[in-house]
């Protein structure tokens, strides 16, 4: 243990903190910006303003580090802070993104970015850093990314589960998608006191394997003997796997039964939530763990979060919600948005599925997406950041894989790709051991990276299509604006006044769900003027018999638009009113901005 | 302290008008305000040595919800002992339930030399929250009354982007919040030929015509149109817990245990894992009339008029939902309904369970049968639908017997041919009057300012939950009694008996039986089924190595019944002549015991 100099919100503010800390962070974390600037000599690329590395995992402490050089080297534009504290008293770390010359924050759209809420699905955090360092390095060099920045507000928080993330990559990591709040998994009364254990320290937990000559259910495959395969039914084999390193820590006759944590973080979420035995790993209420909270907190002071993404590693998919059957479908105006952005999704990001979350994954119950979609009204997709197929990324190879012979078919290919791209880093060979409990046996099998996070030669391009699919999301959040305007005397003192009202955009400001269940403050159209407004209705026909809508509520001068503004439509509100001077129209939306015109009233 | 004088004196201004003593008792009146009641507690807990009083927490107003610990300090720890949690005033307008709380507490305090309350507080716990709503309970001491059942959390009820705007006002000054009915050829109201007082809807089909509608007493305050649909609060804790939570409905918060004094009630059920049973007073029932053959609970009977007031609050949600009024839509619809790829099966997912299981039924029978002939209430005034119940999660996830009652009732409906045929808000009201309470304020004329010559009265607040004052202190004490017969029934798990016998060469069996001398089985059977009770653990204390046979190690027994019901254990070890072994058993809701054998 190390105690360090540790970073925390506010750009100054330094504070003692005692983290575990490997040799390589510390090698690594004493660069700054400007040795790294100093590489960069010439050449006719832009000329990175902090260039950094993209091709090794950071655990917590570097990932606040890097955020934190971020937000020196672009003030104007971050703000670096902590939504609160994990289990473990590790920042959950949060950037802000935005541009105050064109307005404060909670009057734009936000985009809220997190990833790795399951503490093994680690490579989430570094699509978000490179979120926040794309857009800053960009602000200059690419128009949309300029205009991007300038109409939108970011929040980005690259882990939510950092004592997860920080087991996976700082220890022996098994078992890591928990997070670390105590669980009795073994209803014993005690907590977390059998987890696996590296039982001979080389840093890996592996799989253990027993030689019981003709009592046994596995063998070598003849194809690679590596691979342990399953003997045919009605032949025996002459070796059992007993599961995963480890011994009965507790002394109640079972190996590994109580681990760290234990239940699913991503299961602790407000909307469908159910109870541990319906929804495995739900804990007892939702929002019960502290990162749940602390990120619920944030998600429900910040109304103008209109959209969310979140990153989880496996599969290669592009998730939506409903995460279960029994919850029914999405409203259709709601799934007509989701289809448009899903659909460009799988276009920019080859190997990718869009999917409903039960239909295409799993039934999932009280999901983080559930309650963002349902509860906080934003359009939620969950990004599954790794596909298997990527690792033979041609239709000739894979053409090839599907020939039993190939070396690179079946679980052979992950040998081959182990042995001729990673020199076999990923790999540990069996080797005997003697267990207290179970006397010789060997011990060997995958390491902790092995198949569900990127090989680091190949994870930038993950990063950068990733980034670009919750880009395009952003960019299709809700933004009024007025457009044309028409004041026509009526006679008798009384004026027609007609708004165009406009939502650019594919996302309304208000989501059919969100209006059901009441979770968005409705939009607000408002005029502020010395006239008095007789009657207000929606222009619905330009040319036909039956011209408007007419609006009926009380207070035509505050009307209230409980399913908020379509997305890529215009409406046109026609007031009639008698009086004169200037009357200012304001179109108010939570998640979509706000907009005015003034005319002036003969 | 000026408040604190003050607060003495609106309170008892307040509790007069509460005051329904039917005989004319000088008494002081058994509803106490926050400060009273935390004196009261504060006053027992430092006169009694079984007594521990603590905060588990503040309400939005800053108040302590108070826990009281009732054990013998001697013996085990009281969290290591089976417990009862008692859980009270939820809903703020229900202040008998933190009187009857309080009392149950001075009943242990003084009882605790008879036997039986003296062998409940040595060999269990009982905890007692006696306000887990103390804002919600304070509003009801206030200089203006409601029947207040939501806490504090300033909340926006319309969503019109203005929170807590319009509540109601007490316009004829006489400090409490009833209906207004006004003349209305266009109303959906008509008097009841039962009882005049009482409105009824309407029916058209039988010839009658609306005269009335009926608002809360007050005005529109925001000028929207709506009357009052906007006051101060809240969410109503008993619509806060997570079994059959109401999604997104306006009063059970923004989403389950969203409240302060929910989570930390949750809080303490998790970290008291040893609580075998749950009680709760609420505003619903399943004591007086238990869980019928299939589960479920009797249907709710609740006053119509407070739901006349309400109904047009049913609009104001659709107010402002327009529908396609766009001069131009920028992009061809389009709709993709079916996904590629994987296409798992719908609705083959489990259902979490919502009636009590068959094997559970019994046990709710004996219990209200205890109930009733204890404290011989036979029929419950009003009682409302759980959902989102603490009692209900108390079964449903957390696993438990657990219970819920108003804590008072009035006699029961007569029933047969010579029976009146009296029902609806007329029956209710008639219960309560032939229970000594004034429930009702009759209609008075007053000119509104807006709505004209209304009449002004109704159902007192408050008077459809709590009992008249007089009726408390017999309630305290009966309700002190069913609580120490409660606490006699929670699982108490032994070991009974144990043997050891020696084969030779150092081979030895040893056997162990564990009891359960309680009444409850160590889980219920739902408790099983939803794994929220943990099996009942008996462990031999000897290293996995030098198991032969037998059982396992560490043996799991899923639900021992009660009733002195047994289960035998044998483990065939290896072991030396005079070694001592330990055999444990633990049961979550049962207590721990542990035995020494010596192989001989």
């Amino acid at each position: 243990m190390n105690t360090r100099e540790h970073f925390i919100p506010g750009r100054h503010r330094m504070l003692r903190s005692t983290l575990i800390a490997t040799a390589a962070t510390l090698a690594l974390t004493s660069a700054t910006a400007s040795d790294l600037s100093a590489q960069y000599t010439g050449g006719s690329d832009p000329v990175h303003e902090l260039p950094l590395a993209w091709n090794r995992w950071l655990d917590h402490e570097e990932l606040g580090e890097r955020m934190e050089l971020m937000e020196e080297t672009w003030p104007e534009f971050l703000t670096f802070g902590s939504l609160g504290e994990s289990y473990g008293g590790r920042e959950l770390w949060v950037m802000t993104i935005n541009n105050p010359a064109t307005g404060p924050e909670d009057e734009k759209a936000a985009m809220y970015i997190e990833a790795n809420v399951h503490g093994n699905e680690i490579q989430g955090a570094e699509v978000a850093l490179y979120t926040i360092w794309y857009l800053m390095e960009n602000y200059d060099e690419i128009d949309n990314i300029r205009q991007l920045v300038d109409e939108r507000v970011f929040y980005i928080v690259p882990t939510v589960n950092p004592d997860g993330r920080d087991y996976f990559l700082d220890e022996a990591g098994s078992g890591a998608r928990t997070g670390h709040v105590p669980v009795d998994s073994d209803g014993d009364g005690l907590v977390d006191e059998d987890p696996p254990n590296d039982l001979n320290g080389n840093g890996v937990i592996e799989q253990i394997r027993k030689y019981v000559p003709g009592e046994g259910n596995v063998r070598p495959s003849a194809k690679d003997p590596r691979i342990m395969e399953p003997v045919p039914p009605g032949q025996t084999g002459d070796w059992v796997i007993l599961g995963r390193e480890g011994i009965d820590d507790d002394g109640d006759g079972r190996v590994n039964e109580d681990p760290l944590g234990g239940y699913d973080p991503n299961r602790n979420w407000g909307s469908d939530w159910q109870p541990d035995y319906i929804q495995g790993g739900s804990m007892h209420y939702p929002f019960e763990l502290p990162e749940a909270r602390a990120v619920n907190a944030f998600l429900m002071s910040h109304d103008n979060i209109a959209g969310v993404q979140s990153f989880h590693n496996s599969g290669g998919m592009i998730l939506r919600g409903p995460g279960a059957a029994w919850q029914g479908t999405y409203p259709e105006s709601d799934i007509r948005v989701y289809d448009e952005l899903g659909e460009n999704g799988e276009r920019m990001l080859p190997y990718y599925d869009y999917l409903v979350i039960w239909r295409g994954l799993y039934t999932v119950h009280g999901g983080f997406t559930d309650w963002t979609n349902d509860g906080i009204g934003a359009v939620s997709f969950s990004n599954e950041l790794w596909n298997g197929g990527q690792y033979f990324n041609s239709p000739l190879l894979q053409e090839q894989q599907e020939d039993p012979d190939s070396p690179i078919s079946g679980d052979a290919s992950e040998y081959f790709f182990d042995d001729f791209l990673e020199f076999g880093d990923q790999y540990v060979e069996w080797a005997p051991f003697d267990h207290p409990e179970y006397g010789a046996v060997e011990m060997g099998g995958w390491k902790k990276f092995r198949g569900r996070i990127p090989p680091r030669f190949m994870a930038m391009e993950l990063f950068h299509r990733n980034m670009a699919f919750t880009l395009y999301h952003a960019d299709q959040m809700p933004l009024m604006t007025m457009g044309e305007t028409s004041v026509e005397s009526l006679g008798g003192g009384v004026s027609r006044v007609r708004i165009e009202i406009t939502n650019e955009r594919l996302i309304p400001t208000i989501t059919a769900r969100a209006a059901e269940n009441k979770v968005v403050r409705p939009d607000l159209l408002t005029l502020d003027g010395d006239v008095e407004i007789i009657t207000a209705g929606w222009v619905t026909d330009l040319y036909g018999g039956d011209p408007v809508e007419r609006i009926e509520q009380e207070e035509l001068d505050r009307i209230i638009i409980r399913n908020g503004h379509p997305g890529r439509t215009t409406r046109t509100i026609e007031y009639l009113v008698r009086g004169s001077g200037p009357v200012t129209v304001t179109y108010d939306a939570e998640k979509g901005g706000s907009a005015s015109a003034t005319v002036q009233v003969p | 302290m000026p408040n604190r004088i003050c607060g003495h004196l609106a309170a008892a201004v307040a509790v007069m008008a509460l005051s329904f003593p039917a005989s004319g008792h000088a008494q002081a009146s058994p509803y106490l305000n926050f400060e009273d009641l935390s004196s009261e507690l504060n006053d027992l807990a430092d006169a009694s040595d079984v007594v521990e009083l603590r905060s588990l927490g503040q309400s939005h107003e800053g108040r302590d919800i108070w826990l009281l610990e009732v054990g013998d300090p001697d013996g085990a720890p009281l969290d290591e002992r089976p417990g009862v949690l008692v859980v009270a005033n939820l809903e703020g307008d229900h202040l008998v339930g933190s009187t009857l709380a309080l009392e149950m507490v001075r009943y242990l305090s003084d009882n605790v030399a008879s036997s039986d309350v003296s062998r409940a507080l040595q060999s269990q716990v009982i905890y007692i929250i006696p306000r887990l709503n103390p804002d919600g309970a304070e509003a009801m001491f206030a200089d203006v009354r409601s029947g207040h059942r939501r806490n504090l959390r300033p909340q926006d009820d319309d969503n019109d982007g203005r929170v807590d705007e319009d509540g109601p006002e007490d316009l004829n000054g006489d400090g409490l919040i009833t209906l207004m009915r006004v003349p209305d050829p266009a109303g959906d109201y008509t008097t009841d030929p039962d009882d005049p007082r009482v409105m009824k809807l309407a029916d058209a089909a039988v010839g009658e015509a609306g005269e009335y509608s009926l608002h809360w007493e007050g005005m529109d305050d925001d000028g929207d149109g709506f009357i009052n649909e906007d006051g101060p609060g809240g969410v109503d804790l008993n619509r806060n817990f997570q079994h059959a939570y109401p999604y997104w409905e306006v009063d059970a918060g923004p989403f389950m245990v969203s409240e302060p004094a929910s989570r930390a009630l949750m809080d303490f059920v998790i970290a008291n894992e040893n609580i075998g049973a749950i009680l709760t007073f609420g505003l619903s029932d399943n004591l007086v009339t238990p869980p019928d053959s299939d589960g479920e609970l009797a249907d709710p009977v609740m006053l119509a008029m407070d739901g006349f007031a309400d109904a047009p609050y049913e609009e104001i949600f659709e107010t402002g939902m327009f529908g396609n009024v766009a001069t131009f839509e920028y992009y061809e619809q389009r709709f993709r309904g079916t996904q590629p790829g994987r296409d798992n099966e719908p609705g083959s997912g489990r259902r979490p369970a919502v009636t009590i299981n068959e094997d559970d039924l019994e046990y709710y029978s004996a219990v209200s049968d205890a109930y009733k002939e204890i404290t011989g209430i036979e029929h419950v005034p009003v009682h409302r639908e759980p959902e989102g119940a603490f009692f209900q999660y108390g079964y449903f996830q957390y696993g438990v017997p657990s219970f819920t009652t108003p804590g008072w009732g009035v006699a029961e409906p007569q029933t047969g041919e010579d029976a009146p045929e009296v029902d609806g808000d007329a029956a209710i009201l008639a219960s309560l009057e032939a229970a000594g309470s004034q429930p009702f304020i009759s209609w008075s004329a007053y000119e509104h300012p807006v709505l004209g010559r209304v009449e002004i009265g109704g159902f007192r607040p408050g008077a459809n939950v709590n009992p008249p004052p007089a009726a408390v202190a017999e309630l305290g004490r009966t309700h002190g009694q069913f609580l120490v017969r409660l606490a006699d029934m929670l699982p108490d798990v032994q070991i009974a008996a144990t043997d050891v016998t020696s084969h030779g060469g150092g081979i030895y069996t040893v056997e162990a039986t564990i009891v359960n001398e309680g009444y409850f089985p160590t889980s219920t059977r739902h408790g099983v089924v939803s794994e929220s009770v943990d099996p009942t653990i008996v462990q031999i204390g000897v290293p996995p190595a030098d198991l032969v046979s037998g059982d396992d190690k560490t043996s799991r027994v899923e639900r021992l019944e009660g009733s002195g019901s047994r289960d035998s254990f044998l483990w065939v070890i290896r072991g030396e002549p005079g070694q001592e072994v330990q055999i444990r058993v633990r049961a979550q809701k049962g207590g721990s015991a542990v035995e020494t054998v010596r192989l001989p």
